[in-house]
C-alpha cells in the first residue's frame, strides 16, 4: 500500500509543458512588440513617401529649408507642403557609418587577435573588463568628449584659414565635422566589435590551432589563416552589431556632426573632412520638437522607417554572409 | 523556505519606506536651456523653505517643454520666448527679466555690434571678420546657434533675422551650455547666450548691442534690444496647486528675488529687502 505518490507522478506546478508554453508565448510576445512597431512606424511614414515617390531618396534644393517649409506649413495652417529630398541626409549616414566601421573592423581584428593570441595573461585579464566597460560607456559621454577635447583641436588646429575662407559663402569649417564625428564613432563601436571577436577567437578548438603550431607554422600564420578564418561567422556578427549601433547613434552625432543637412563632396579634396552634415538620426533628434506640425511627424516617421529598414537588412546581409561559412562551422 | 522569508522581507522593507515619503511631492517640469541655472538655484531655495518639494527639470528646450505640458507630461515648463497660438491650451506667466547677450571669445577686439551686423552675419550675407570694423580679427566668421528645440532660437529668430531662418553657416547646437563652451574654444565664434551664462570665470566676453551694455542694469532698465522674459508655462487646465504656489514665490518673494540676481537675471517683480535702520 503506498500511501505517498512515487516523485515522477507527483503533481509538480512548473511542468515542462507549461514552461515551453510560458517561454514560447515570451518569444512571440516579444515578436508581437516590434512587429507592432514596425507597422506603426510604416503607417505613419507612408503619408511622406507617397507624396515624394523616389524623389524621398534623391536630391533636389536645401534639405534644412525644406524641413522648414514642412514644419511651417503644418504649425500655421494652410495646405501641407510634402516636398523632401533627403539625398543629404542619407550620404551623411553612410559616410559615418561606413567609414567608422571600415576603420573599426580593421583596427578590432588585430586588437582581439592581440588579447585573445599574443598578450600575456595578465594583460588580457586588464584588457578584457576594460573593453567591456568602454562598450557599455553612454554615447552622450563621447558626445561631449568631442565637444570639449576633438572637435576644438580640429577647427583651431587642423584646418587652415584659407580652406575655410574657400567654402565661406555656403557652410563654416569650425572643427563640427566628418572626422570628428567618424572618430568618435569609431572609438564607440570598437569595442563592441572587439568583445565579439574575442569571443569569436576563443571558441575557435585549440586542437586545431596545436595542430598547426605542432606542424611547425608560425604563430602569426597559424592565428591569421586557421584562428581568424574560422571565426569568421562571429566577425561577420560583430560588425553586423556595431553597423546597427553606428546607424542608431544620435546624440552624439547630432553634437559633433555639425548639424546641417549638407553633402559632403568628396571632390574637394582635403576639406570634405572637415565639412559638417548630419545623419538621419541625428535629424530626428535635431528635429524633435517639430513632431506636432502632422507632415513634419510624417517625415520624420519616415526617416525613422529608412532607419529601421536599414537595420533589418543588415540582419539579413550577416545571415547570407554567414551560409557559405557553414562548412567551416566549429564542431565539438 | 528561504526564498519565501527573502521575498517577505522585501515586501516588508517597501511597505516601511512608504511612510517616509509619502510626504514628498515631486514636481515635474521641462523646457528651456536658457532658464536652467536660474531654475537650478531656485529649485534649491525652495526646497530649502519646503523640504517636502522636489523638483525634477529637463532641459530639452523651451519649445519641447511647452509640448510637453499640452500633452501632459510635464506639470510646467520654463520658455525664453513669449506664447504664440500654436501654445494653446497653456499659461504663460512672466517670472523674471533676462537679456539675450550676444558673445564672442575674449580673443576678439570687438566691443560693440549692431543689430543689422548681426542679422548680416547670421543670413550669412558678411561671412569674414573683416567686414566688423573693430574685431582685430581677419578669419572668417564661425557664428553659432541654437536648433529648433530652443525658445531661444524663436526669440532670436523673431527679434534679430525678422522671421528669416539662419544661413548654412551657423551651427545649430543642442542646449546654450553647448553654444557658450564653443565660442570659448573657438577665437572666430560668435554665438547668442542668456545673461546668467556670464559669470566672471565662463571664458566668454559679451558685446554691446546697438552701444547698450547687456547687463542686468539696463535689462531692468528695459533699455537692452534683447531683453526678454523668462516664463513659467502652466496647463489651462488642472494646473497644481503646488507649482503656481512656487511661481508666486519665484515672482514675488524677496528671496527669489536675491537668488535670480546671484544667477545673473534681473527680478522684475520681487519686492526688496526692507533696509533695518539702527536707531
Amino acid at each position: 500500500m503506498h500511501d505517498a505518490l512515487l516523485i515522477e507522478e507527483r503533481p509538480h506546478w512548473w511542468s515542462d509543458r507549461r514552461a515551453e508554453l510560458t517561454l514560447g508565448a515570451l518569444a512571440c510576445g516579444v515578436l508581437a512588440v516590434v512587429l507592432a512597431m514596425l507597422v506603426f512606424v510604416v503607417t505613419a511614414a507612408w503619408p511622406s513617401f507617397a507624396h515624394n515617390g523616389l524623389h524621398w531618396f534623391g536630391s533636389g534644393g536645401n534639405v534644412d529649408n525644406q524641413i522648414r517649409t514642412i514644419f511651417l506649413s503644418g504649425d500655421q495652417g494652410g495646405p501641407f507642403h510634402w516636398q523632401f529630398h533627403a539625398w543629404p541626409l542619407l550620404w551623411s549616414t553612410i559616410l559615418t557609418t561606413g567609414a567608422a566601421v571600415a576603420i573599426s573592423f580593421f583596427c578590432s581584428v588585430f586588437v582581439a587577435l592581440f588579447i585573445i593570441e599574443f598578450a600575456p595573461s595578465s594583460v588580457r585579464e586588464i584588457l578584457q573588463p576594460v573593453i567591456r566597460l568602454l562598450a557599455s560607456v553612454p554615447s552622450v559621454i563621447y558626445g561631449l568628449i568631442g565637444v570639449l577635447v576633438i572637435v576644438p583641436f580640429i577647427g583651431n588646429h587642423l584646418i587652415t584659414q584659407g580652406q575655410k575662407q574657400s567654402v565661406a559663402y555656403a557652410i563654416s569649417l569650425n572643427g563640427y565635422s566628418l572626422l570628428a564625428a567618424v572618430l568618435i564613432l569609431t572609438v564607440m563601436i570598437s569595442p563592441i566589435m572587439i568583445s565579439i571577436f574575442c569571443d569569436g577567437l576563443r571558441a575557435v578548438p585549440r586542437t586545431w590551432v596545436e595542430a598547426s603550431l605542432g606542424l611547425g607554422v608560425n604563430r602569426w600564420r597559424t592565428y591569421w589563416k586557421i584562428a581568424v578564418r574560422t571565426a569568421r561567422p562571429a566577425l561577420i556578427a560583430g560588425t553586423v552589431l556595431a553597423t546597427a549601433r553606428a546607424l542608431g547613434e544620435a546624440v552624439m552625432l547630432a553634437m559633433v556632426s555639425g548639424s546641417v543637412g549638407f553633402a559632403p563632396n568628396p571632390l574637394d579634396g582635403v576639406i570634405f573632412f572637415f565639412e559638417p552634415s548630419r545623419p538621419l538620426a541625428a535629424t530626428i533628434i535635431s528635429n524633435s520638437e517639430e513632431l506636432s506640425s502632422p507632415p513634419m511627424k510624417h517625415t520624420l516617421y519616415a526617416i525613422a522607417a529608412v532607419l529601421l529598414f536599414s537595420a533589418a537588412m543588415l540582419s539579413l546581409i550577416g545571415w547570407v554572409a554567414k551560409q557559405p561559412m557553414k562548412k567551416y562551422a566549429v564542431r565539438g | 523556505m528561504k526564498l519565501k522569508t527573502l521575498a517577505l522581507a522585501g515586501v516588508a522593507t517597501l511597505a516601511l519606506a512608504i511612510p517616509a515619503s509619502a510626504g514628498a511631492t515631486t514636481l515635474i517640469g521641462s523646457g528651456s536651456t536658457a532658464a536652467q541655472p536660474y531654475l537650478l538655484a531656485l529649485f534649491k531655495g525652495y526646497t530649502k523653505l519646503h523640504p517636502s518639494i522636489h523638483f525634477v527639470y529637463t532641459p530639452d528646450g523651451g519649445n519641447a517643454g511647452v509640448k510637453d505640458v499640452q500633452q501632459g507630461k510635464s506639470q510646467f515648463a520654463a520658455q525664453a520666448r513669449a506664447p504664440l497660438p500654436s501654445d494653446a491650451g497653456t499659461t504663460y506667466v512672466k517670472l523674471f527679466l533676462d537679456g539675450l547677450c550676444l558673445d564672442v571669445n575674449p580673443a576678439n577686439k570687438l566691443t560693440n555690434v549692431s543689430i543689422q551686423q548681426v542679422r548680416d552675419i547670421y543670413l550669412g550675407n558678411i561671412t569674414s571678420w573683416t567686414g566688423i570694423p573693430g574685431s582685430g580679427l581677419t578669419s572668417t566668421i564661425d557664428p553659432f546657434g541654437r536648433d529648433t528645440n530652443g525658445g531661444t532660437y524663436n526669440f532670436f529668430v523673431s527679434s534679430v533675422l525678422n522671421n528669416k531662418p539662419p544661413s548654412s553657416r551657423v551651427t545649430p547646437l543642442l542646449s546654450d551650455g553647448l553654444v557658450a563652451n564653443s565660442v570659448k574654444k573657438d577665437p572666430n565664434a560668435i554665438g547668442y547666450n542668456g545673461l546668467a551664462y556670464f559669470t566672471p570665470r565662463s571664458g566668454l566676453k559679451a558685446l554691446k548691442l546697438n552701444g547698450v551694455p547687456c547687463s542686468a542694469l539696463a535689462v531692468k532698465k528695459l533699455r537692452y534690444p534683447l531683453t526678454r522674459y523668462i516664463w513659467l508655462v502652466l496647463p489651462t487646465a488642472n494646473s497644481s496647486n503646488k507649482v503656481e504656489r512656487f511661481a508666486d514665490w519665484v515672482r514675488t518673494s524677496v528671496k527669489a528675488g536675491q537668488i535670480i540676481s546671484k544667477v545673473g537675471g534681473v527680478p522684475a517683480f520681487n519686492q526688496t529687502a526692507k533696509k533695518k535702520h539702527k536707531k
